[in-house]
């Protein structure tokens, strides 16, 4: 009986096979006859080659290759195209006439490296880099520890769709907020006032020792909440019978977190700390960019890479220090990736 | 209960600076100056959105701003979804593709050899700029692929096939409608990026005043107000009267007041909805992990 079954399911299969490809055929004769009158010739030739040919294959299937296009072309064109751009490094651009522009190998890079500019970008981008990595990184997960400490309600909602703000506003925004809060009149020199009353006001905004810690400050400001959304659900999903086995050993909430919260995040913990490393040269143009000013020496790559290049037209020069960026970039996340295989056997590419 | 007051903490240090800034924006200008603004307006006025929303320029960079999101939005859903909808097919060569498609999210180009491309294929300081480089992201595709591939049985592929569907009606009646979460998911994805982006016109259509987006003009005002304090300062060093210097700078530089209205202009609209979006942007990390 069950034999009998699958027999004529296998039939019903294959004829249905047949149908649809009948359909498809007919669908695509049509098009091609529109197209080209040379291809209705060879059409029914190729029916008959069908499981063979891989251009009939393509025929039969060209609708769904036609999906692709688009796809294809603009992944050509805005990710492909400019990395074949990236030959500019090794050119003397003349942007007139890009293409008879002369190769002058190494050139720009050793511009580069004699710069005095350049040393400092790169220790400024390594520093903020590092910041990042020791003050930004750990933060959500103390976060998250600390919120998952609230007993399930309101209250933890709603502090988690606040803390969620600050996410989704532009980064522009953020940085605005900090300059009125921070200006000469804003609330903090209002607050120091209370302090300090025979002071003049702070102008924290032209302060060069004040431009670091306020770009950690509204990184740290800007992802808290929302970084803690991967570790929160990760806590959510450990065995609350493990909980119940602590409080029967006499566990208090402190050693229940100590022995069992973070041991069971600590994979995700180390996996997110390798892509940070990995990001590490990667540093925040826009809120560096924005929290600039005349009063401010304070360039990475990112933002010598712009003034160079789009304000100061050294378009060989600026891509050079872009491909160094990007270079040193892969090379870390390949060696994190790399390290993370050996720790974890569990590759992140 | 330490826990709580660090939460209490938390909250109050994410809500203050809005709400500052929010007191300001609805506080009267030159009452304003006087300082000392908090939590709440002295002198309630809605003068200030008065004077922005009767600004043309406002007007014409909001329009710039959603004409872009609306376009790069459809167009982008469009692109992304057909390209993860074919790599579902497992045809011949869909490996290659997603090699393909994968080697642009580990080396990248850069802003200057994009600025060239654009430069030569014309769309340095062309609105198009905003659109089309935007269209195609690939992480977007494999989350989009993956719903498809999780969510959409192969089952109803195959019934559509033997009712005699073509390839087209498939997409455009059965995989799409079933595909709405995601739809939803990526769209917002598209939007709150692209409303909130203002590197692109820094780098890319600084040229064409015509293109500015409301979130570049807030860049120019927070310049600006940056200015205005290094002025002040300069005044002061100098011995000078701080009230002339800032009275000076008031004439081509906007009042506290109207920056501050300008950040509630462009956050209002995230602000509104993203309490309700949170859940479609926590998919996408919990989606994030489902590489390749």
């Amino acid at each position: 009986m069950g034999k009998e079954q699958k027999f004529k399911a296998e039939n019903l299969e294959k004829n249905a096979q047949t149908k649809t490809e009948n359909l498809v055929e007919n669908v695509t004769e049509k098009e091609v006859a529109l197209k080209n009158a040379a291809a209705e010739k060879e059409a029914p030739a190729v029916s008959t080659v069908r499981k063979t040919s891989a251009g009939a294959y393509f025929k039969k299937h060209r609708a769904t290759y036609l999906f692709l296009l688009p796809g294809i072309i603009c992944c050509l064109i805005f990710h492909y195209l400019p990395l074949a751009g990236l030959s500019m490094a090794f050119m003397k651009v003349d942007i007139l006439d890009l293409f008879h522009s002369p190769w002058i190998g190494l050139e720009n890079f050793k511009k580069i490296i004699s710069m005095p500019d350049f040393t400092k970008a790169i220790f400024n981008t390594a520093w903020l880099g590092f910041l990042n990595i020791i003050i930004k990184f750990p933060a959500p997960i103390i976060f998250a520890l600390l919120l998952n400490e609230l007993k399930d309600g309101i209250g933890k909602r709603f502090t988690q769709t606040v803390s969620y703000l600050p996410y989704f506003i532009s980064t522009i925004a953020v940085v605005g907020l900090a300059v009125t809060l921070f200006s000469s009149d804003g609330i903090v020199n209002e607050i120091r006032s209370y302090f300090k009353p025979n002071e003049e006001p702070m102008y924290y905004l032209l302060e060069q020792k004040c431009f670091v810690p306020m770009n950690v400050g509204l990184v740290v400001w800007k992802n808290l909440g929302w970084s803690s959304v991967i570790y929160l659900a990760t806590i959510s999903g450990i065995d609350a019978a493990l909980y119940e086995a602590a409080i029967i050993d006499g566990a208090g909430r402190f050693k229940q977190c100590l022995h069992i919260t973070i041991p069971s995040i600590i994979g995700t913990v180390i996996i997110l700390l390798i892509l940070e490393i990995g990001n590490l040269f990667k540093t925040n143009f826009d809120i560096i960019y924005g929290l600039q000013n005349s009063a401010i020496d304070y360039e990475v790559i990112s933002t010598m890479v712009y003034k160079k290049g789009i304000q100061g037209s050294q378009y060989g020069i600026a891509t050079a220090l872009s491909l160094m960026e990007g270079l040193m970039s892969l090379v870390l996340v390949l060696a994190t990736n790399f390290i993370s295989k050996r720790l974890n056997d569990t590759s992140l590419i | 209960m330490f826990v709580i007051l660090f939460m209490l903490f938390i909250v109050a240090l994410t809500l203050f600076p809005y709400l500052n800034v929010l007191a300001k924006a609805f506080n009267d200008s030159a009452d304003a100056a006087k300082g000392g603004i908090k939590l709440w307006p002295r002198k309630f006025t809605l003068e200030n959105f008065k004077q922005m929303l009767s600004d043309k320029n406002i007007y014409h960079a909001l329009y710039i701003t959603v004409a872009r999101v609306v376009l790069v939005t459809i167009g982008a859903l469009l692109v992304q979804f057909m390209t993860a909808y074919a790599l579902t097919r497992k045809l011949k060569g869909t490996a290659l593709f997603n090699i393909f498609f994968l080697i642009p999210m580990f080396i990248t180009g850069g802003t200057m050899a994009s600025f060239v491309l654009y430069k030569y294929i014309g769309l340095l300081n062309n609105f198009w700029v905003y659109v089309l480089p935007g269209l195609f992201t690939f992480y977007n595709v494999i989350v989009i692929r993956s719903y498809i591939q999780t969510s959409i049985p192969e089952s109803i592929i195959e019934a559509a096939h033997i009712d005699g569907i073509s390839e087209l009606g498939l997409f455009f009646k059965i995989i799409l409608p079933l595909s709405k979460p995601i739809l939803a998911t990526v769209a917002l994805w598209v939007m709150v990026a692209n409303w909130n982006d203002w590197t692109t016109t820094l780098y890319f259509a600084s040229r064409n005043k015509d293109l500015e987006t409301l979130q570049y003009k807030l860049m120019q005002t927070i310049q600006k107000s940056a200015q205005l304090q290094k002025d002040i300062k300069a005044a002061l060093i100098e011995g000078g009267d701080v009230e002339a210097a800032k009275k000076a700078a008031s004439k081509n530089i906007p009042p506290e007041t109207m920056k501050s209205t300008q950040i509630i202009i462009v956050t209002v609209p995230i602000i509104m909805v993203y309490p309700f979006i949170q859940k479609y942007f926590t998919k996408g990390i919990t989606l994030g992990a489902v590489k390749g």
